[in-house]
């Protein structure tokens, strides 16, 4: 058997998808990089990289328990960094993370479905550098994609600021919605400028993430999408919160999106057992619509700024009235919907 | 010697190591590996010695081990150096 290759071809490529179906995986179209591993002209291993994902790994059963996988492993990595990422994330089936623990994987989290794991400086390095905005005391904390940031979350905010001593506003990093993270990251932070116990942080990889959740993207509700709330909310439950004394999330009602609404249930079943008080409030209504950031970019998409200018603070309709923000705009009036 | 630019060395298989070095302001040494319960001092004593031997008084350097013997540590540990440092 020689090294793991890069698989280019269009031939290698079918190969590869007939071993990944073969072993009851899903082949999916959006991996950045697919390599292999061949004894003779026989494909016996292929893994595949999206993004800082590694995915699709699998290892004809006349190679299983022997170096393949970590060969596998070797080359996806290299090349993962080559393409700039540090940190690599693997999700599969509880009984696969021995195996993974054994190339130094560190399982992030595990539930009955699937497992979590990472390698490379991951959750230790964001800890490491969020430990200044670290506080005790019984903390909130609220997880916002904010695409864009509108009344309804600085409403949300401000409830929940009141009820807890610091409340800590979480902002979607993963880069995949329509407005980019520097703008919702910036338009979160302008809008909450004035309420004294509020901190804004980035999620990382470690809430609502291509990692944790990739369904949220796509707004696709199945046994995968089920499967992968539970662990983005367990890893929120048993990573995120301890370090930031977080003993309470608050989340908006969901009228609109049945994947978000499940998300919300997901953890008023789940967080209590991380000792997480779980809270719902209702949303901000403007007449008797709701608002909600999904609506915000239907107006925008239809030009319609007037109707959004009630909606939104002015921090976000500085922005919208930016050359960025018209760019975005003209995203929305030209493309079909997206998060 | 200077570290001027993020470089690798090694492979994830058994008995062998992946070393990653980047630039930095300090010299910081981070280890993975699958023994680090009962050795983890002695493979920092191995990265240590081609580090004093090619002079890198600041990079930050992270491995990933997996049971690697000492010649291999120190290979690996100096091919990622030299690559960092654009020889």
């Amino acid at each position: 058997m020689t090294g793991a290759v890069p698989l280019l071809s269009d031939h290698d490529r079918l190969e590869a998808r007939r071993l990944i179906e073969s072993e009851g995986l899903r082949f999916e179209t959006d991996a950045d990089d697919i390599v292999g591993l061949y004894e003779g002209e026989c494909l016996v291993a292929t893994g595949s990289r999206a993004g800082y994902v590694l995915k699709m790994l699998a290892i004809a059963p006349s190679q299983q328990g022997g170096e393949a996988l970590g060969e596998l492993v070797t080359l996806l990595i290299q090349r993962g960094m080559d393409a700039g990422h540090e940190t690599f994330f693997v999700y599969t089936r509880p009984d696969n993370v021995t195996t993974f623990e054994r190339l130094n994987f560190r399982l992030l989290v595990t539930h009955s479905m699937a497992a979590l794991l990472e390698i490379g400086p991951g959750i230790r390095e964001y800890l490491d550098n969020h430990r200044a905005l670290m506080r005790s005391g019984k903390n909130g904390a609220i997880v916002v994609n904010g695409n864009p940031f509108t009344l309804g979350h600085l409403h949300l905010a401000e409830t929940a600021a009141r009820r807890v001593e610091h409340l800590y506003l979480f902002v979607v990093r993963e880069d995949r919605s329509v407005f980019p993270f520097d703008a919702r990251f910036r338009l979160a932070r302008e809008a909450t400028a004035h309420l004294s116990g509020v901190t804004v942080l980035e999620t990382s990889r470690y809430a609502v993430s291509a990692g944790t959740f990739p369904s949220y993207f796509l707004r696709r509700l199945d046994d995968a999408a089920l499967a992968q709330m539970q662990l983005d909310v367990r890893l929120f439950g048993s990573v995120l919160a301890p370090p930031f004394s977080v003993r309470a999330r608050f989340v908006g009602d969901e009228p609109y999106c049945a994947t978000t609404a499940a998300y919300n249930r997901t953890m008023e079943e789940v967080l209590g057992e991380y000792g997480i008080e779980w809270t719902q409030i209702p949303r901000l209504a403007h007449g008797d619509a709701a608002i909600s950031a999904s609506r915000v970019r239907e107006f925008l998409g239809r030009g319609d700024l007037d109707r959004v200018a009630s909606w939104v603070p002015p921090a976000t309709m500085a922005y919208l009235r930016s050359p960025e923000g018209r760019n975005v705009i003209r995203r929305l009036a030209g493309a079909g919907e997206g998060r | 010697m200077q570290i001027r630019r993020k470089a690798t060395a090694g492979t994830s298989q058994s008995s062998d190591l992946m070393v990653v070095v980047e630039p930095s302001d300090t010299l910081s040494i981070e280890i993975e590996s699958t023994v680090k319960k009962q050795y983890e001092h002695l493979i920092r004593v191995r990265i240590q010695e081609p580090l004093a031997r090619l002079g890198v008084t600041a990079a930050r350097i992270r491995v990933n081990d997996r049971g690697a013997l000492d010649y291999a540590i120190d290979a690996r540990v100096e091919a990622a150096l030299r690559r960092a440092a654009e020889e």
